[in-house]
């Protein structure tokens, strides 16, 4: 019996990390007598933002973390941003191969999985939103924070200038009004309370979550097949498995906010559609120039955003 | 992968026996974390990520407020606006003994209310206070003890960002624990001013009797505005400033030194000698306490990854029994982990595994809530290793030893367990008021 | 030999000021970007990540300086309690335990480095920043830090008083 080390990027109590956790169990239970998926635990074991090092180098056999932590390494993971598909269609379309293939050239790490996708951001204010003549977003008003993930977006597209602070930190920044916006996942606003503060929550939503299973490489290719087979058919059962629960969650928090006195205002027509080419584009040009840093360049720029975007869906 | 209590045993065995052969703290750390990462990390890669750990710990906004709390402090002092200030409060106060020891777990407790952090307000306190006092004549427990003490209130006492985390991680209701902690924390200001008391009466010569000459009330009035308002101003308009959505807590502290800044260019007391003894003092603290930060904190992560902490935590919690038994052996847990690991991996480590387990036993988990985070404050200073302790030692007087440090901080801890106590004979002291 | 004495003194106190200025900086940051906010201009997303950043190079600069002016507490039990020829040796050879750390993680900081370089590696934060331009503090800090401890081993100077207690 094989023995895997793993850590996660966020708390245990996270919904995103007991998602993992699931996959795990199902591991385990499949594994038996085969390969077992030992947990060490979350940010407290190896911290948030080293995980993706410590991985490649081997000091820990798998890692379930967001690509942005790892951006510096692998800007491919934009695609995976800025993708309007779920993992059950990239697996289908061969994307999440081809991630694969990115990751193992790039970083030295197997790419297992895409778990907990189908989940986009909102921005979220206490205010209502102002709108322009043409129906735009005002940005001027709002006191917006931001994060590496969306900033391209935030800072290029929207012209601001966000206040960057720990998602610990948000909490008694919008208790005195420090801030009063920011970007977050559909899921998760209630877990972290913040639906104290925030009133309303702007339509349409842009982005997807990015968080995946690596696996350092060498450790990968000194399993059995068995045991290889086991932890992807599993990867792939629960990426499936985790887009559908995931949506059940969001349409729960979604009826409770609601009911809370929650507000949903929506960009329209034109101005909708720019919001949402703004955010995808800024990201992918994002991706762009750092691919073409990179010694591989930039030659499956089209292939890869063809794997993970599907214009018809936007119409 | 090794047995948790071999894992415990190498990885504090080897600090403590480093630190017993007078190793600096900072260098203990690293090279215990060196030989943890070696055992179990994978050999010499995992340096690497002791190193990358180390850099994800320091360069975090968190800990700005803590220099910047000490250059505050340092400028009054090096100013002598502080003394100014002390003066008129001892002319103020007349011969109340010990007088300044209440001026500190007043104006700590006050300024707890400000500062989510206790490090920052053990840094404030310590570099203002302790000097003062020292050169007035008295014992250095009787400052160095109500500091101790009064930068733990800040984590009880709302605002407090250790609280919010706590009850982010336990998902129970941020506002009802913030509140659930003000009763306890005023409780506990009222305990701190007993102890002052009561030591005041056990030695008399703790404090200095000395007689002030008495003054006339318009005397008293002008020492009032011109020493003593403009100095605690500076106090108010940071806590106008936060409450006012003006700051975040952590930011407030650069207006703090900002704000004593002008008020010595107003006084013109500002000089450049001054200026660079704020400065170097100010840096001879973070340097030392944040190096200390860069070990320890990923000694913490190492007692994680490598299961000892974890370990100990099911092995303790593993028996089935008495919920007041079992609430002492978390409670011990967590003042024993709290000895090496730094706060927010405790929290991270514990909450998953004590949360559900409180609700098992029928504990209210805002209750539970705060009862741990009595349990994180008290660890922040217990012998030897609480960080406080260190902090305290960066600002007090060369001369103060380990031996005067530990002994200030015991009855301040002692009145923390008594509070505790309370909570689990009157659980109503935290509940009454978030029920309201 | 003196002539290198006094570049390598000249040096270290010259990092303990960039130390000092990085403190200033901190402050001086944090109040720019609160004003801006407050005045309406939402303040350049680079003061908070400089002021992040700050907190590394103060530490890593000023840490050698820290060592050669004993600022680093150590605990005195074991020293307090031998006699003086005993206590020589074990404080010297507490230094060289301090050196050899110091060494390891230099030496692992210069590899650190260098693997940053290879791998084109950023620190994502509001920006992308070089991971070596951080890293390259680890090497130069323990580095730095061996050479002070060293005076400790071979100087006149101990590092140990023999007093009991915290000692800076
Ligand atoms: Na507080
Ligand atoms: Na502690």
């Amino acid at each position: 019996e094989e023995t895997i080390s793993a850590v996660h990027a966020f708390p245990t109590t996270l919904i995103y990390t007991q998602s993992f956790l699931k996959f795990v169990d199902k591991v385990n239970e499949a594994g038996k007598g085969v390969v077992q998926i030992e947990v060490r635990g979350g940010p407290e074991a190896i911290g948030m933002f080293q995980q993706p090092d410590a991985v490649r180098d081997g000091v820990v056999d798998m890692v379930y973390t967001p690509g942005s932590f790892y951006g510096g390494a692998v800007p491919e993971k934009d695609a995976l941003v800025a993708s309007n598909l779920t993992a059950v269609e990239a697996r289908a379309n061969g994307g999440i191969d081809m991630i694969d293939a990115i990751h193992q050239e790039k970083m030295g790490v197997k790419y297992l999985g895409w778990f907990d996708s189908g989940v986009c951001y909102n921005l979220w204010t206490r205010d209502a939103p102002e709108f322009d003549a043409d129906g735009n977003l005002k940005v001027e008003g709002l006191k917006l924070r931001g994060n590496a993930v969306y900033n391209a977006f935030f800072n290029e597209y929207l012209g601001a200038q966000v206040i960057d602070l720990p998602t610990t930190e948000v909490y008694s920044a919008l208790e005195r009004g420090v801030v009063d916006a920011t970007g977050w996942t559909q899921i998760g606003l209630i877990d972290l309370k913040w639906n104290e503060f925030l009133n309303y929550r702007i339509e349409p939503c842009f982005f997807s979550t990015d968080l995946g299973v690596i696996v350092n490489l060498d450790r990968w290719n000194s399993l059995s097949d068995e045991a290889k087979k086991v932890l992807q058919d599993a990867a792939i059962a629960h990426e499936a498995e985790s887009v559908a629960e995931l949506k059940e969650k969001r349409d729960a928090d979604f009826a409770a906010l609601e009911a809370g006195g929650m507000m949903v205002v929506s960009l329209e027509g034109e101005a909708k559609a720019n919001y949402l080419n703004a955010a995808r584009e800024k990201t992918w040009a994002r991706m762009k120039g750092l691919m073409a840093e990179h010694p591989s360049g930039d030659g499956q720029y089209d292939a890869l955003i063809g794997k993970f975007y599907d214009p018809a869906l936007d119409q | 992968m090794m047995e948790w209590y071999w894992a415990l045993t190498i990885l504090l065995g080897s600090i403590l026996a480093l630190m017993a052969i007078g190793m600096p703290v900072a260098l203990a750390f690293l090279a215990a974390n060196i030989i943890g990462a070696w055992i179990f990390m994978g050999g010499e890669k995992g340096i690497s990520v002791l190193l990358n750990n180390g850099l994800g710990s320091l360069t975090s906004f968190a800990l700005v407020p803590i220099p910047l709390f000490l250059l505050m402090g340092e400028i009054f002092f090096h100013t002598g606006l502080g003394a100014r200030m002390f003066n008129a409060i001892d002319q103020l106060l007349g011969r109340l003994p010990g007088r300044l020891s209440y001026v500190t777990v007043l104006g700590g407790t006050g300024f707890s209310t400000l500062s989510g952090s206790s490090m920052g307000s053990t840094a404030l306190l310590g570099s203002l206070m302790v000097p003062e006092m020292t050169k007035r004549g008295y014992k250095k427990y009787m400052s160095i003890g109500p500091i101790l003490g009064t930068g733990g209130l800040a984590i009880i006492i709302p605002p407090s960002a250790l609280a919010v985390l706590l009850a982010t991680l336990a998902r129970i209701d941020v506002g009802a624990l913030l509140i659930a902690g003000i009763i306890p924390g005023l409780i506990l200001s009222v305990f701190y001013i007993g102890t002052i008391w009561l030591q005041c009466r056990l030695d008399p010569e703790a404090a200095p009797a000395y007689d002030v000459e008495p003054i006339s009330l318009g005397e008293k009035l002008t020492l009032l505005v011109r020493d003593v308002v403009p100095m605690l101003s500076v106090m108010v308009v940071i806590v106008f400033m936060m409450v006012g959505g003006i700051v975040t807590p952590s930011e407030a502290a650069a207006f703090g030194a900002l704000g004593v800044i002008v008020l010595a260019v107003v006084f013109r007391c500002l000089t450049w000698e001054s200026i660079k003894k704020s400065i170097v003092g100010a840096m001879r603290v973070t340097l030392m306490a944040y190096l200390i930060v860069f070990g320890s904190a990923t000694f913490s992560q190492l007692l994680a990854f490598s299961g000892a902490s974890s370990g100990l935590i099911r092995w303790a919690t593993g028996y089935e029994l008495d919920p007041v038994i079992m609430l002492m052996v978390m409670f011990g847990v967590l003042l024993l982990l709290g000895m090496f690991m730094e706060q927010i991996s405790m929290m991270l480590l514990t909450v998953p595994i004590f949360f559900p387990l409180a609700t098992s036993l029928g504990f209210d988990p805002i209750w539970f809530g705060l009862v741990m985070l009595l349990a994180l404050e008290i660890s922040f200073t217990t012998p030897p290793f609480g960080l406080l302790l260190f902090v305290m030692k960066g600002v007090a007087p060369p001369d103060t030893t380990m031996r005067e440090i530990y002994l200030s901080a015991f009855p301040f801890m002692g009145c923390s367990l008594l509070l505790v106590g309370l909570l689990v004979l009157f659980p109503k002291i935290a509940l009454w008021l978030p029920g309201l | 030999m003196q002539q290198v004495t006094r570049l390598y003194n000249a040096f270290l106190f010259a990092m303990a000021f960039i130390s000092g200025a990085m403190l200033v900086w901190l402050m001086v940051s944090v109040v720019v970007s609160v004003f801006m906010r407050n005045l309406g201009i939402q303040p350049f997303a680079w003061l908070f990540t400089s002021s992040e950043y700050a907190l590394l190079y103060m530490t890593m600069l000023g840490a050698p300086w820290l060592v050669r002016v004993k600022g680093h507490v150590h605990i005195e039990l074991v020293t307090a309690g031998l006699r003086p020829a005993a206590r020589r040796i074990i404080s010297r050879l507490v230094a060289a335990l301090c050196v050899l750390v110091c060494l390891v993680l230099a030496w692992k900081g210069v590899e650190l480095v260098h693997t940053n370089l290879a791998r084109n590696d950023y620190d994502v934060r509001a920006y992308y920043f070089p991971r070596w331009l951080l890293t390259i503090s680890f090497p130069v800090c323990f580095g730095l830090m061996a050479v002070e401890f060293s005076r400790f081993v071979f100087g006149r100077e101990l590092m140990h008083s023999g007093e009991a207690g915290i000692h800076e």
